[in-house]
């Protein structure tokens, strides 16, 4: 707006110059680029216009009266042909320069306004740019409150129900602590009421208790004096204890002197026995006297046997001789009967053999010997006779066999030169059937050649008497059979011949194939071959197609391969050289490589040891605590005897000798017969057998001792 | 992916990146399959459509962009003529097998390259990438009848280039490898139009 305010001030300015002027305004009146455009022009203009009175000067100087062309036309305006005085000339001359100078002075202003306007502008941009950085801090400023503001509203919210549920807190605890106080005031109440109860009740009792107090005051002194007396009479029974003890050692003593004097009594009693023995060994020997004379008597009886036993024995002796001479005859005789037995036998066998031969005798009709005699010379005869002839007979045999053999050869022969001659017929009658054939083949063509001459000659007519109508039609046909016949003759040798041939050709494709079939099995294997060759020889050729003259092989220089080539190589090497370290450590002496690891080994084992040391000491000791605890607490010294096995003896015992024994079994502790344990029957029976309870019984056992105890000294003390 | 592709044509860069591409999932793959490197060093990736599963290892995640990044450099110049990934034996050296990628230069769709005035390919992306999953799949199927590698086994990336190629810093002639005994299995190949890659796999056949 600003702008086009100065730009209409300026155009009003310089209107009046341009109606002087007579040129046109400015095209552009906005942009700045074009207003110095216009300052340009304005500045060609004033150019224009000086050059235009350096033309003028110099026509004035000239002295022609040819003005220019705009006073021209001015002057057209006013005057018609006057020519301008030099006056008017000079007069417009003022005014000209009078009008430059005022245009110039007038640009001068206008530049300045332009630059105050400028100047203007900038500040005022800048102004309203920091101005609307300010609205902006402004806005952003407002929005961070507003959103602070929401913040805190919400908050004052939350703290609002917070507050809310406070209140409505307090009030549930309120009324919850009100119950409890009305509670707590009735149990008050009701605490008072049982305090007066309580105090009256303790005031009786107080009293009660007073009166008891002075009871058991008149008591206690009954008891005192009580005891008093019953100090004296402990002090009686310890003297009777004593008393009891003493006689006890007599009593000992006197068990000790009958035990002797029993001995005494046993070995009297044993003398008495032997003693009996000898009485009655006496009186046997007695009864033995008086059988004397009766023995005398046996004597002489006996005397008498014995020497009639020796006769006997004269007598027998004469026996043994003579049984020795009839047993050696014996010997001799029996070989002969032996003999004689054999004899009888054979006897026999001949008795019956003659008899046998007597019979066949009679049979043959030989009544005696030489009737059978000549009877077997003449069969003798005949035999001889039927030998010869059999002997005759084989030598025929022989002579029959020979030739026949022969006979056999001849036989072969001619089979053989039979079966040649077979075969010859064979062959020729093959040969025969072959020639047959042939001659058949000959003959049937022979024909067909004669038939085809015929026709042929037939023909020969047929063109040679040129084409007669019907006659050539019927020739034609007569023809057409001629030849369907040599083709039906064809066709019979054609079947006559294929089936040999066939056959033949069969085979001989057969032979083919299975030698084709080999050939290919053999293409196989080799091709198998081949093929190995083809792959070995690709390998080759690919080796030779990529060496170095047809082609170069590059790659990376820190390829993985080369890495890990490193790597390997250096691991290697690291573990070789511990190998070494190693071996050398080992060959100096494993005892000085690890001499430190065995010192603190040692260290640790020493003071391990000094702990194990401090640990039994400890135990053994914790150990003794414990039994003398348990000595002195339950009376009785627990020692255990042996696997299982545990020997009591209680502290009130009289001697050592008095100790039970108990074993540990499956089913809990069972007590082990021992000496001392018979003289306790009566607690045993009790306390084991009935109550089954082993406490009972050595707490019975302990009162029992201790009462024992006390009661000797109350004894000794009553002694005394 | 980044294939300068427009109107649907693949130019020569934008195939040899298909190819390097292809070169780092086959030898990721491989060294997983292999069992070179522990299985927990390695991560799934989606790519061609299945589950590739790629190296975390920083070393051979930086052996790879380096080795790639050169080669696709030869393979625009026609270079090279095979990338070989070798397993070996780390304690003797021993060659136990070798991945071979052939690489094959082709002339791709010519009318299309006079118009665009450079070497160009009309082939679709898809089929290309179809393709290369289709090789994918065979060579996570090797590992069926590979034989089993029971030794410290690493790998290495040797490049079969022209013999006029000049050899960079920290590159250097590698002896050419031979595997006694060896067995030759040809996987699929494919081809951008421009590139034509065969993957053979040969390994040393158990005595």
């Amino acid at each position: 707006m600003s702008k086009e305010g100065d730009m209409s001030l300026f155009n009003d300015v310089l209107e009046p110059f341009r109606r002087v002027i007579n040129t046109d305004p400015p095209k552009d009146k906005l942009s700045t680029s074009s207003k110095l455009n216009f300052t340009d022009s304005n500045q060609s203009f004033k150019e224009s216009i000086s050059n235009l009175s350096a033309l003028g000067k110099r026509k004035f100087s000239l002295g022609t009266s040819s003005p220019s062309p705009d006073k021209r036309a001015r002057l057209d305006s006013q005057t018609t042909a006057a020519p301008p005085s030099p006056w008017e000339s000079r007069k417009m001359k003022i005014d000209l320069i009078a009008a430059k100078a005022q245009i110039t002075k007038l640009e001068a202003r206008v530049n300045h306004q332009h630059t105050i306007r400028k100047e203007m502008q900038i500040l005022f941009e800048e102004e309203k740019a920091s101005l609307m950085e300010q609205h902006k801090a402004d806005q952003k400023a407002l929005s961070d409150m507003e959103d602070r503001l929401q913040i805190i509203r919400r908050r004052e919210q939350d703290l609002k129900d917070e507050f809310q549920d406070a209140l409505k807190e307090h009030k549930d605890s309120k009324t919850k602590w009100e119950k409890e106080k009305a509670d707590l005031q009735k149990q008050i109440a009701d605490l008072k009421d049982k305090l007066l109860e309580n105090n009256v009740s303790y005031k009786d009792q107080l009293s009660e208790m007073k009166k008891d107090m002075d009871e058991l005051l008149q008591a206690l002194e009954g008891a005192q004096s009580e005891v008093e007396m019953l100090k004296t009479e402990v002090t009686k029974q310890t003297s009777r204890a004593e008393q009891c003890t003493s006689l006890r050692t007599q009593l000992e003593k006197q068990t000790f002197e009958m035990q002797q004097l029993t001995s005494k009594l046993k070995e009297l009693e044993y003398e008495k026995d032997s003693y009996k023995d000898w009485q009655q060994q006496v009186k046997t020997a007695q009864k033995r006297l008086q059988n004397m004379a009766e023995l005398e008597k046996e004597v002489a009886r006996l005397r008498a046997t014995e020497r009639s036993l020796r006769d006997a024995v004269c007598n027998k002796l004469l026996l043994e001789e003579q049984v020795h001479s009839l047993t050696t005859r014996l010997e001799t005789m029996q070989p002969h009967q032996q003999q004689l037995h054999d004899a009888k036998v054979k006897i026999a066998h001949l008795e019956a053999s003659l008899q046998e031969w007597r019979a066949v005798a009679a049979a043959r009709g030989a009544a005696d010997a030489r009737s059978l005699a000549s009877a077997l010379d003449t069969a003798m005869e005949k035999e001889l006779a039927a030998v010869s002839e059999a002997a005759s007979v084989q030598s025929q045999l022989a002579q029959l066999t020979e030739e026949m053999s022969t006979m056999k050869y001849d036989r072969d022969k001619a089979t053989i030169k039979l079966n040649d001659w077979t075969s010859v017929r064979k062959n020729q009658e093959s040969l025969i059937h072959r020639l047959q054939k042939r001659l058949l083949l000959v003959t049937r063509e022979r024909d067909s050649y004669r038939q085809q001459l015929d026709s042929f000659e037939k023909e020969l007519t047929i063109t040679m008497s040129g084409e007669s109508g019907a006659g050539g039609a019927a020739l034609l046909q007569a023809r057409v059979q001629h030849l369907e016949k040599a083709l039906q003759g064809y066709r019979d040798l054609l079947t006559a011949t294929d089936l040999d041939a066939h056959a033949k050709v069969v085979d001989a494709l057969r032979a083919e194939i299975a030698k084709w079939r080999d050939e290919a099995e053999v293409a196989k294997r080799d091709a198998v071959k081949y093929k190995t060759q083809r792959d070995n020889m690709h390998a080759r050729l690919e080796k030779l197609n990529f060496a170095p003259p047809t082609s170069k092989v590059l790659h990376l220089v820190d390829n993985p391969a080369a890495i890990a080539q490193k790597q390997f190589q250096a691991d290697l090497d690291a573990a070789q050289e511990e190998i070494v370290k190693l071996k050398a450590a080992l060959r100096e002496g494993g005892s000085a490589a690890c001499s430190e690891e065995v010192a603190t080994l040692k260290q640790k084992v020493d003071s391990s040891r000094i702990k194990l040391q401090r640990m039994k000491e400890e135990f053994t000791s914790s150990a003794q605590e414990y039994r003398d605890v348990c000595y002195m607490l339950l009376g009785y010294k627990i020692d255990r005897t042996g696997h299982k096995n545990y020997r009591l003896s209680s502290m009130y015992a009289e001697s050592a000798e008095e100790y039970l024994t108990f074993t540990l079994c499956d089913d809990g502790i069972e007590m082990v017969h021992t000496d001392y344990s018979a003289t306790l029957s009566e607690l045993v029976e009790l306390h084991l057998h009935h109550h089954r309870s082993i406490p009972l019984f050595l707490s019975s056992l302990t009162m029992e001792l201790f009462t024992r105890t006390t009661m000797q000294q109350e004894e000794e003390d009553s002694d005394e | 992916m980044s294939q300068q592709q427009t109107k649907n044509c693949i130019t020569l860069r934008g195939s040899a990146q298909i190819i390097c591409e292809y070169l780092k999932y086959a030898t990721n793959s491989v060294l997983f399959q292999r069992g070179l490197y522990p299985p927990e060093s390695f991560k799934a990736e989606q790519q061609y459509g299945i589950t590739l599963l790629m190296s975390e290892d920083p070393q051979i995640k930086s052996f790879l962009t380096n080795i790639l990044g050169k080669s696709e450099e030869w393979i625009l110049n026609k270079q090279v003529s095979k990338l070989s990934l070798i397993i070996l034996n780390v304690a003797n050296k021993e060659v136990l097998e070798c991945w071979d990628f052939n690489v094959q230069y082709e002339d791709g769709d010519v009318a299309m390259s006079k118009e665009k005035n450079e070497p160009v390919t009309g082939k679709e992306l898809k089929k290309i990438q179809q393709e290369i999953r289709d090789v994918m799949l065979q060579v996570a199927a090797t590992i069926s009848y590979l034989p089993l590698l029971d030794c410290r086994c690493s790998f290495d990336i040797l490049i079969h280039a022209k013999p006029d190629c000049d050899v960079p810093e920290k590159w250097s002639e590698a002896e050419p490898i031979s595997i006694t005994n060896a067995q030759n299995v040809q996987l699929k190949s494919f081809s951008t139009g421009l590139h034509k890659m065969e993957t053979v796999v040969s390994y040393k056949l158990a005595d």
